[in-house]
């Protein structure tokens, strides 16, 4: 009784040739651009992640100006020469749940092999970050950062299809110094 | 080239007609019809007397012909009238012009007329319309000049049919097109059919209803006191705010918003304010007389297809049953011996998202069943074991959510929507971009289309121009709603076709008609097509759908106005039991 007047599958084959698909934007290539990544340690309320391949760490030379909260990447050959200015340190790739990315630099140990207990608990954190959504926050008691889980299940993070190299770049615009005669340097040693 | 398609010729046909005894709600009664075959202007012209005489149209209407008109459902349902068989290919050009210039800003509007002055081609004068228009509405007897002028009348408008298909043949995409055409077929059969009304309580409330405005008046504003006479009293209306220790929106002037849609928000947020805003509704929306309700006692009136920007129905809001204050639904009630059955979607909206977008997560949720709790799980907000019943407030909440990302509602409206914080309904939203990311980035890529390439278009082809500025908010919006509406009229062809009576579309609902005992047949029979029509437009994803059904004799009720029509219903003088099935 039910299969009566129903239409045949000919029909329906035929109605389902005629459909489009809703590829909004597929002739256009519309594709968002990295055009700002910050550098620093998150905010406490901000849970991230960290890339977990060794790939998207890079070792770099930072300089950083406290009173402007703003960080230079030093090439080798000028680090060399203002190596007290300069910290040598891990810039680790990180994302936070508005798929913001951001590097994190982790201070590498001294000459002694140690660090000090904020950039150890801080390594410890972009370690921990590697695996789960972690937020962080200033502990002055103990002189290093709390860990904080998120607990519930929330999905892996959607990394951008970009090298570590490139996100150094982007963070860096205008901010490398490649010779002593930049600004800041020149600044830094009374030059100026 | 439409013509070698039709080896059987491409006939423009238009009717002139009025309703029967003059009464909005009846069938047409055909006064003339003209047929002009296209290109080579051949032309046949029959008055009422001859056409009454023929048991079939007298021009081919199979397969290898074409049958064009300018909103075709108008000369279908005379073929109705006639017991003339449908004709199998439909070409409507106003459909088609419609989907050609949808989201354009037409100075002349979409008539025939309108078009034409678009094309800047000559036309019949508007003030010459109305007056043959008034003519073929006086129902006769007509003088043989009269005769001679609504025949020519009727004519001029098949010569501008010409002229429009002559322009607007490169446009047309044909299969689509006929598919649109085939829907036409569809409508017509629906508003021929209409919806059964209750005479009795139709009879009484008509002519009680003035004296039951101020009774309901008096009733409701007892607890509040902000009626003067039948006017509201805004003034009033603060003085109750205060007391009540109610916030309510105002406008930049300062002024409290009173706009139903505002009433109706803070009536969700604050009970009290509920049973005014009904009321308001219902005096201010209600012109009972205006509803087309024929002597058969169904209420009948022109679906609009294609009028609304989204490709859906658009019916007058007074002269449709589903148009007026929900509680005016407990009018529809089956005839003896029959049933009706409302048939909608189940999350039609989110069921589309999830499939258009491709999104494996929200595809999940929509298939659990309840795609407002999976939600809740997917982000981590409920355990995988919640229920409706453990997690009720958290599944409200994202329920909320998942309506206001659909409707493009903000974190303001949200939090005021689920009486949140701020911050409670940020989160939310964001939980929902973060759960969804495939949704959203397919969303993105629609504004992204809209604005680089000016257009959206749904599954069959309905399609809207974005280049007169269109908000992100309908962007977005669109192709849910207009990939609902192309469902929508697979499954009115479908089921039409399949013979199963149709009274009314309703969004993305189905309101059928069957004798008692074929009921349940028709309700399995209508749920698989309309599952077919999901499975259609949505690439192989099924939709489901739920039923409610009303059995002769109780009536329809919808549940956001059983209140009032109890109300109403004993005020009115005549005590008919009014039996009320909550569905």
């Amino acid at each position: 009784m039910i299969e009566q007047n129903l239409p045949s599958e000919q029909s329906l084959i035929s109605l389902k040739s005629l459909r489009l698909p809703a590829n909004y934007g597929a002739t256009f290539g519309v594709k968002k651009l990295l055009t700002n990544v910050a550098v620093g340690k998150p905010k406490k309320a901000i849970f991230f992640r960290t890339h977990k391949s060794i790939d998207m760490v890079f070792p770099g030379m930072l300089l950083e100006q406290k009173e402007s909260h703003e960080s230079y990447l030093v090439v080798p050959i000028v680090a060399q020469e203002i190596s007290e200015l300069v910290r040598p340190v891990q810039l680790h790739a990180a994302i936070d749940r508005q798929n913001n990315v951001f590097l994190i630099p982790v201070p590498l140990p001294g000459e002694s092999g140690t660090r000090n207990p904020w950039h150890e608990s801080l390594a410890q954190a972009v370690e921990h970050a590697k695996i789960k959504w972690i937020r962080i926050t200033a502990n002055m008691h103990i002189g290093g950062y709390d860990i904080y889980e998120a607990e519930g299940v929330l999905p892996e993070p959607d990394w951008p299809d970009t090298d570590i190299e490139t996100l150094v770049e982007v963070a860096f615009r205008g901010k490398i110094i490649s010779a002593l005669d930049h600004p800041v340097v020149q600044s830094l040693l009374g030059r100026l | 080239m439409i013509a070698s398609d039709f080896p059987e010729g491409i006939y423009l046909v238009d009717f002139e007609f009025h309703p029967a005894k003059g009464k909005e709600g009846n069938p047409p009664v055909p006064v003339c019809m003209v047929v002009r075959r296209w290109p080579n202007g051949e032309t046949s012209k029959y008055w009422q007397d001859e056409l009454l005489t023929m048991r079939s149209s007298p021009f081919p209407i199979g397969e290898k012909a074409l049958f064009v008109a300018f909103y075709a459902s108008a000369e279908l349902d005379c073929f109705q009238t006639l017991g003339w068989k449908y004709p199998v290919n439909v070409l409507d050009l106003f459909v088609e012009f419609r989907c050609n210039t949808n989201g354009i800003k037409l100075t002349h509007g979409n008539s025939l007329l309108g078009a034409l002055l678009y094309f800047g081609l000559p036309n019949i004068g508007g003030e010459q319309k109305d007056e043959m228009r008034d003519l073929v509405l006086t129902r006769g007897p007509w003088t043989k000049h009269d005769k001679a002028a609504i025949i020519d009348y009727c004519e001029s408008d098949v010569v501008a049919l010409s002229w429009l298909l002559n322009v607007m043949e490169k446009h047309i995409d044909l299969p689509r097109s006929l598919l649109r055409g085939r829907y036409m077929k569809a409508v017509s059969r629906i508003q021929m059919n209409g919806v059964p009304i209750d005479e009795n309580f139709y009879v009484a409330l008509l002519n009680q209803w003035n004296q039951i405005q101020d009774l309901l008046i008096a009733e409701i504003d007892q607890d509040y006191g902000v009626y003067e006479g039948r006017t509201f009293k805004a003034t009033s209306w603060e003085a109750y705010l205060i007391s009540n220790e109610i916030p309510w929106p105002r406008l930049e002037s300062g002024r409290l918003d009173l706009r139903d849609d505002t009433f109706r928000a803070m009536a969700r947020m604050h009970q009290k304010v509920a049973p005014i805003r009904e009321l308001r509704s219902s005096l201010s929306e209600m012109r009972l007389a205006n509803l087309n309700v024929g002597d058969d006692s169904r209420n009948r009136c022109l679906l609009s297809p294609f009028r609304a920007r989204t490709g859906r129905n658009q019916p007058s809001n007074s002269k449709f049953i589903f148009g007026p204050s929900v509680w005016l639904r407990g009018l529809i009630k089956p005839k003896e011996g029959m049933g009706l059955a409302y048939i909608d979607w189940s999350q039609q909206e989110f069921g589309i998202a999830a499939a258009l977008s491709e999104d494996p997560a929200m595809m999940q949720a929509y298939r659990s069943g309840d795609p407002y709790l999976a939600f809740a799980i997917q982000s981590g907000a409920a355990p995988a074991t919640a229920t409706k019943h453990t997690h009720e407030s958290v599944r409200e909440q994202f329920k909320a959510c998942v309506l206001a990302v659909q409707y493009g509602m903000g974190e303001t409206s949200l939090a005021g929507r689920i009486n949140q914080p701020l911050a409670r309904a940020r989160q939310l939203l964001e939980l929902h971009r973060q759960t969804y990311r495939k949704f959203w980035d397919w969303s993105d890529a629609a504004v992204d289309e809209a604005v680089l390439g000016g257009r959206l278009w749904a599954s069959f082809g309905w399609q809207i121009f974005t280049e007169e500025g269109l908000n992100d908010r309908s962007i977005r919006n669109f192709p849910m709603q207009a990939n609902g509406a192309e469902m929508l009229r697979i499954a009115c062809i479908l089921m039409t076709e399949a013979d199963i009576q149709i009274c009314a579309p309703v969004h993305d609902a189905l309101l059928i008609e069957a004798p008692l005992e074929e009921l349940e047949e028709s309700i399995k029979k209508s749920q698989r097509l309309m599952q077919e029509a999901s499975r259609i437009v949505l690439d192989g994803f099924e939709l489901n759908s739920d039923v409610k059904k009303i059995c002769f004799p109780d009536r329809y009720m919808d549940k956001r106005g059983a209140v009032m029509w109890k109300k109403v219903m004993n005020l009115i003088v005549d005590d008919a039991s009014a039996t009320c099935l909550e569905v």
